[in-house]
């Protein structure tokens, strides 16, 4: 589904009336930081579920998730800023989505910092889902900055409901990228996950009996 | 719709002078998510074959 929604994207959608062919950027920047910040909402989720009910699962799948995550949250800003050499003519502007973008992206890198510098994980693990729970607050701020601040960014031209401002010829692919690339992150946080949980339980009956 | 917006291969990688971007971009991000399959498949040979050592010294 990627490689169909960006074959269309990069070879048949038609060209962007003010910024030509390098709109085409689009098709991997913008699935990219929406799931950055769909990664750490999951992982918001997975935390609560850790500190409440204390669900072992819960922290080894923000561990899990975290360096996938700083991952796609890099490829989002490295994306946009190669997108904006051309067409703002900067690389990097300290406006609020990329400053917030930017925070998000650090605190993937201090999630995992901080986990790893415990060697009690039980402790690591929820000193981890309380960090988590703070940063949350990020999410909601990147998503907003955009009307809240006037920034070199524009606001959203696509909306869930009603209508948005981006033709039907760039949309599907986009649409299409969108999903390809969840379904290409969700396989990823599978392979990772499995792997994370077997290191963790790996004294456990079940896990010697799995290999 | 359908219509290729490009008339020929020269055409696709020059993108009308933006192509280094675009290319260079996508060339990266794939690197990048690939890179990140191959590490995620290392972990999980790295710690079946840790299990199966200790299985086999058990």
């Amino acid at each position: 589904m990627l490689m169909l929604g960006w074959t269309w994207g990069l070879l048949f959608a038609p060209q962007d009336a003010v910024q030509g062919n390098s709109y085409r950027i689009i098709f991997l920047h913008v699935p990219s930081v929406i799931f950055a910040e769909l990664i750490y909402f999951f992982m918001a989720v997975c935390a609560l579920m850790h500190l409440v009910w204390r669900v072992k699962l819960a922290a080894y799948l923000i561990k899990s998730a975290a360096p996938i995550g700083a991952m796609i949250t890099f490829i989002g800003l490295f994306s946009g800023s190669i997108w904006g050499i051309p067409t703002w003519g900067t690389w990097w502007q300290w406006d609020a989505r990329i400053t917030s973008t930017l925070i998000l992206f650090i605190m993937y890198l201090g999630i995992l910092t901080l986990h790893g510098s415990f060697s009690n994980l039980a402790k690591a693990d929820r000193l981890m889902s309380i960090l988590v729970i703070i940063g949350v607050v990020n999410i909601p701020i990147i998503k907003k900055s955009v009307d809240w601040w006037s920034t070199l960014h524009q606001p959203a031209s696509i909306s869930v409901s009603g209508s948005s401002s981006i033709d039907p010829s760039m949309l599907y692919p986009l649409f299409i990228s969108v999903i390809g690339l969840g379904f290409t992150l969700i396989s990823l946080g599978i392979l990772s996950s499995r792997s994370y949980i077997l290191s963790r339980e790996k004294n456990k009956k079940w896990a010697s009996e799995h290999v | 719709m359908f219509n290729s917006a490009f008339k020929n291969f020269n055409e696709i990688l020059d993108m009308g002078g933006h192509g280094i971007y675009v290319w260079s971009v996508y060339l990266i991000g794939i690197l990048i998510i690939v890179i990140s399959f191959l590490i995620a498949k290392k972990r999980i040979k790295e710690v079946q074959k840790k299990i199966k050592l200790k299985n086999a010294s058990s």
